[in-house]
């Protein structure tokens, strides 16, 4: 196995003095394997750290601290065009002078490979992306999103044992995003390679990633699948990160639940030791009340705006001081205006509590 | 609105023409005269004697040839010199960086004079006075900073992502240099060598200071005439001059344009065909 392992890696600001303070973290100590062949993203907005411990990885930056491991070999004091890495940045930095061909076969004119041979493995990996033909013209001839699929060839064309993509997608309008997360999903796949993927676009990340690690202010938050993150969040930062924006303050006392406007109560299944919590709702799991139902709350509130988006309504409803936001179909959103008072129902199945 | 780049244009033309062209003019005039005097305006009598005494005396394509070893010379010292400066002091945090810089553009302000007495008594201790070698290293003070300054220019036009990803692909610092900085620099470096060139081979003060009348460049050759007596045979010399300067600067300019077009070549057989 070659798993690539990330081990308490860490980096400090340059510039601060010695103050020996928690703040003169740029990234905390993160500890992470990604196992071979899986795709894992580092997902958080941006100043996050994510960029800076891609960096680290690829060893262009250089740690405070840590090692960083593939199977059983060191590689934290091996300079980065010796780790085998291939990484794939937000501009696809296509060398201007070179053809396309000559682009995607860098990497193996740098191994010594033989031209005939790196030629025809550079004609290989351009018909895989889809770029078959292309191989004689200039970078500056190309489409952004075609300069972008040559990047991905020219990256995977020497074999890496990672790759690592830095937003690769973000400079791309919408509908190429999307081709090229599919071109990307079923190259990966294709290849089995490793795949290390920053992006701070939680879309990408849930379409692409076996797992997501979402990081923020310089830490590691949560790694798990996308379901695990959107379902079950650790703390309501990583919840709100990931767009869930009913998060109700409140205490349980005895296995009840009050939210501190007193707008909701209910009883809460599962063991909870008394304390203050704050309860995710998630904006799928509310409807319009049509009669009570076990095992689901209401609450009443007044609908404060209405926006249609793709197939399904989001209604912003004002109950006590909380708004909340609610994913409502086409059918159910008919029934009301904005303005209206309103019954909801929270299935309690579904909803999450969280500490922090 | 379209009349006004007309207009420009033409102001911009008169100006050339002016400036430029017409300085020529009385040049060549004179190159071809035979005692032409004050109240004529246009001389009176003809005459080849200049540009055969030019032509034919040995001096003169010597003169040519030094200078342009002189400049070329130079230059390649230049490039040797200012692609690492440049590159360290771009790309490295420098102590005292305003230091190193004030340095290396001092000659430009400084006035050459001052500097090449100095440079001038160093040089007769080590043995320099009177040869090319003590020549070509007295250039380079006045060269460098223009060569320098293009180079430096490049370098922070090129963002270090490039030379990232050629790392990443396993390019070491050797390949890194050749395939990505190199072809990124080279108009830069051609734009510094041009001036490099240009001013190494209007260098008069310096040559004479410490070539001592041995190192006989075109400049050296040329002022006699002009303060001294001949000026006919002036006039054809500030010609020649003034031709190989621009065959320089032509060449170097061919050269970059060659270079770009046998680059590009495939692509435009490419563009033809589709």
């Amino acid at each position: 196995m070659s798993d690539l392992r990330i081990i308490d890696i860490e980096k400090r600001y340059r510039t601060a003095e010695p103050k020996g303070g928690a703040s003169s973290f740029m990234l905390r100590p993160v500890r992470l394997t990604i196992r071979e062949g899986e795709f894992f993203s580092l997902l958080g907005p941006s100043g996050c750290g994510k960029t800076t411990l891609l960096k680290m990885v690829a060893g262009l930056l250089e740690a405070d601290g840590g090692e960083v491991w593939v199977g059983d070999e060191n590689l934290t004091d091996v300079p980065p065009e010796s780790r085998k890495f291939a990484m794939v940045f937000q501009q696809s930095l296509l060398f201007p002078h070179k053809t396309i061909e000559d682009n995607v076969a860098f990497g193996l004119k740098m191994q010594k490979v033989g031209k005939k041979q790196r030629l025809k493995a550079a004609a290989d990996m351009l018909e895989h992306v889809g770029l078959s033909g292309f191989g004689s013209r200039y970078p500056d001839e190309l489409s952004g999103g075609q300069q972008q699929r040559v990047a991905l060839a020219r990256a995977l064309v020497a074999n890496p044992r990672v790759l690592l993509m830095d937003e690769p997608f973000s400079a791309l309008d919408p509908g190429l995003r999307e081709e090229m997360r599919e071109l990307l999903s079923r190259i990966q796949k294709e290849f089995r390679v490793t795949v290390l993927f920053v992006t701070h676009d939680r879309d990408e990340a849930f379409a692409l990633s076996d797992r997501i690690a979402v990081m923020g202010e310089g830490q590691l938050r949560q790694v798990g699948t996308a379901r695990q993150l959107y379902e079950r969040p650790e703390t309501t930062a990583v919840a709100a990160f990931l767009g869930l924006k009913n998060i109700l303050s409140g205490t349980v006392n005895n296995g009840r639940f009050t939210s501190s406007d007193k707008t909701l109560e209910t009883a809460v299944n599962g063991e909870l030791a008394d304390g203050d919590y704050f309860l995710v709702i998630r904006p799928e799991s509310i409807r319009a009340a049509e009669g009570d139902r076990p095992g689901q709350v209401s609450i009443k509130g007044t609908v404060q705006e209405m926006t249609y988006g793709r197939g399904m309504y989001s209604l912003k409803v004002k109950a006590g001081s909380q708004l909340l936001e609610c994913a409502f179909t086409t059918f159910q959103a008919e029934k009301t205006a904005v303005g209206e008072p309103i019954e909801l129902l929270v299935d309690m199945k579904e909803a999450w509590f969280v500490k922090e | 609105m379209k009349k006004h780049p007309r207009l420009l244009s033409l102001f911009l033309f008169l100006g050339l023409f002016i400036f430029v062209i017409v300085p020529f003019i009385p040049l060549i005039l004179s190159s071809l005269s035979f005692g032409w005097r004050w109240p004529d305006v246009f001389p009176q009598a003809w005459s080849l004697r200049a540009w055969e005494y030019v032509v034919n005396d040995g001096r003169t394509w010597q003169a040519v040839g030094i200078s342009l070893w002189i400049a070329l010379v130079v230059t390649s010292v230049n490039i040797l010199l200012a692609v690492p400066a440049a590159n360290a002091l771009v790309r490295y945090r420098v102590r005292g960086r305003w230091l190193f810089e004030a340095i290396i553009f001092a000659p430009i302000i400084i006035p050459p004079f001052i500097s090449v007495m100095g440079i001038h008594l160093s040089f007769l201790r080590f043995g320099l006075t009177e040869t090319v070698l003590g020549v070509v290293l007295a250039h380079i003070a006045p060269t460098l900073p223009y060569l320098f300054r293009a180079v430096m220019i490049s370098y922070q036009t090129l963002s270090v992502d490039w030379e990232d990803q050629a790392r990443m692909l396993g390019a070491g610092a050797v390949p890194r240099f050749f395939h990505v900085v190199l072809p990124h620099l080279l108009p830069g470096i051609l734009a510094g060598a041009s001036l490099s060139v240009l001013i190494s081979l209007s260098q008069y003060l310096i040559t004479f200071i410490i070539g001592a009348g041995q190192v006989v460049t075109l400049p050296i050759l040329l002022f006699p005439f002009i303060s001294g007596g001949d000026p006919s045979v002036a006039s054809a010399y500030s010609l020649l001059y003034a031709a190989i300067a621009i065959a320089a600067l032509a060449g170097m300019d061919a050269a970059l344009k060659r270079y770009y077009q046998t680059n590009r070549a495939s692509q435009q057989e490419k563009g033809e065909n589709a």
